[in-house]
């Protein structure tokens, strides 16, 4: 306990300073990455998921209820075993950035999923009757008008993933966690748990931070432009 | 111009077309009335394949629309005026009216900014080219919507209920640009209950009640001398 208010303690962590930034960097590169992926797995879901195949959509379906309801450091620890003992070689960085954007893609394809939901039908009303195919239609008139509405939650998202590059530790990962671990439980450095603990702590912090503020100032704007306009219920006519 | 086959169309169990067998002209001005869930609407939107029929045929200039042909014949032959406008939010007015035409036309940007600059024009609202959609009245946003629908210059319009949504103060704007446009030779298909218009401007008054076409023929022969006992019945109720 007395460790928190060692001066001791506090210069070893200041001495190593240089493996915390090292950690935090290979958070973020791994958070970057997995980003990557799930964007790119949660764009294409989320499209499957409102389009017209039904075998595409259950597909979307089932990905997400699968990824969303078991537990990332399970996911982690399987693909990483399940690949060590197939055969495959796989490093400890891949395995990383794979199932982050795995586990992250199922929730960004939510957030799409959602957020083009969002978008009246009529929108998609007149474009087919002028003329847009889907992929136009969708280029030029449906997700210009989601990229707005979904930022916040997805910048919610990325904030999730930074934080959960801390499973990766599980498998033996140089995250910021992983290293954190390391270092208190190291035979040269450790004991020094409460600065070690607080500083990985605080790294997190700024980082994360400055997103959820800009995710919520982003949302509060656009409550306010909503509450200015007039207002424009989607009131279309049943079926006939 | 427009042949409907024994058209049927259900929505799950509901049989919301009974067998429509319609043929528009080219140039003529085709109005459709009939009570709330007679099925006008969803007959309209057969004619450009916003909904897929169930079975029977759809014809535009001899060609059939399907889900596959769907696109090209509507960048082709049709335009279409929706109940709530259906303006793209995300753009600005000007636009609004030249994303089609450059995008799926080809049409030039300056060509087609002129060509929009022109038709706004015609609807009064030349001033608001560059302002966004969202700021500006329903029937401001109407005009706009029929500005956008001759962009395409296309021989067919179909308007959907165009005043039905419209505050009483701004139905007459719309209808006046609408009776402007009837002098054209523009094939138009309208789905109202504006009696007044349809007097003026119809040449030929089509009555539909549940899912069926009761009678069709000129505003006269309908507003003089209606034959059918629901035309009647519904004529009275709304010509006060």
């Amino acid at each position: 306990m007395e460790t928190v208010w060692s001066a001791k303690a506090w210069a070893t962590v200041w001495q190593y300073r240089a493996t915390f930034l090292n950690g935090l960097l290979n958070t973020l590169q791994s958070a970057v990455v997995g980003l990557l992926i799930a964007m790119a797995i949660g764009f294409a879901l989320g499209l499957m998921a409102t389009g017209s195949v039904k075998g595409l959509r259950m597909f979307a379906r089932a990905y997400v209820e699968f990824f969303q309801n078991t537990p990332l450091i399970l996911q982690v620890c399987f693909l990483y075993y399940a690949l060590a003992y197939s055969g495959v070689k796989i490093t400890v960085v891949t395995v990383g950035f794979i199932s982050l954007g795995l586990y992250h893609g199922a929730y960004v394809a939510e957030v799409v999923r959602a957020g083009i939901q969002s978008i009246p039908l009529g929108q998609f009303d007149a474009a087919r009757a002028q003329g847009f195919e889907y992929t136009d239609t969708m280029r030029y008139i449906i997700l210009p008008q989601t990229a707005k509405i979904i930022l916040p939650p997805m910048i919610n998202q990325v904030v999730a993933l930074i934080k959960n590059t801390s499973c990766l530790y599980i498998i033996g990962g140089a995250d910021l966690i992983a290293t954190t671990y390391n270092f208190v439980t190291g035979e040269s450095t450790g004991g020094a748990y409460g600065p070690a603990y607080l500083v990985g702590g605080v790294l997190f912090f700024c980082v994360c931070y400055p997103l959820s503020m800009i995710a919520g100032r982003w949302e509060r704007r656009l409550k306010e432009r909503d509450a200015v306009k007039p207002d424009k219920a989607d009131a279309k006519e049943a079926t006939a | 111009m427009i042949e409907l086959k024994n058209v049927h169309k259900k929505f799950g169990h509901l049989e919301v077309l009974k067998g429509i067998d319609l043929t528009v002209t080219k140039g003529e001005k085709l109005v459709i009335i009939g009570p709330s869930g007679s099925g006008k609407s969803t007959l309209i939107r057969c004619m450009n394949g916003l909904e897929e029929v169930t079975s029977g045929e759809v014809y535009i200039d001899g060609k059939k629309m399907t889900h596959k042909t769907r696109a090209a014949l509507n960048r082709q032959y049709s335009s279409m005026v929706f109940q709530q406008f259906n303006l793209y939010p995300h753009l600005t007015v000007l636009e609004n009216l030249t994303l089609a035409p450059i995008k799926l036309k080809k049409v030039k940007k300056e060509e087609a900014d002129a060509l929009a600059m022109e038709n706004l024009q015609r609807v009064g609202l030349v001033q608001k080219a560059h302002v966004y959609p969202t700021t500006l009245s329903g029937g401001q946003q109407q005009r706009i919507a029929i500005a956008r629908s001759l962009t395409m210059k296309n021989p067919v319009i179909y308007f959907d209920e165009p005043t039905s949504a419209l505050d009483p103060e701004m139905v007459q704007e719309v209808l006046d640009i609408m009776i402007g446009l009837s002098h054209d030779d523009v094939t138009m298909v309208v789905v109202t209950h504006e009696m007044g218009f349809a007097r003026e401007v119809a040449d030929r008054v089509v009555f539909c009640d549940e899912g069926r076409i009761l009678e069709e023929g000129t505003p006269e022969h309908f507003f003089v001398n209606p034959e059918n006992e629901r035309t009647r019945a519904f004529l009275s109720k709304i010509l006060r």
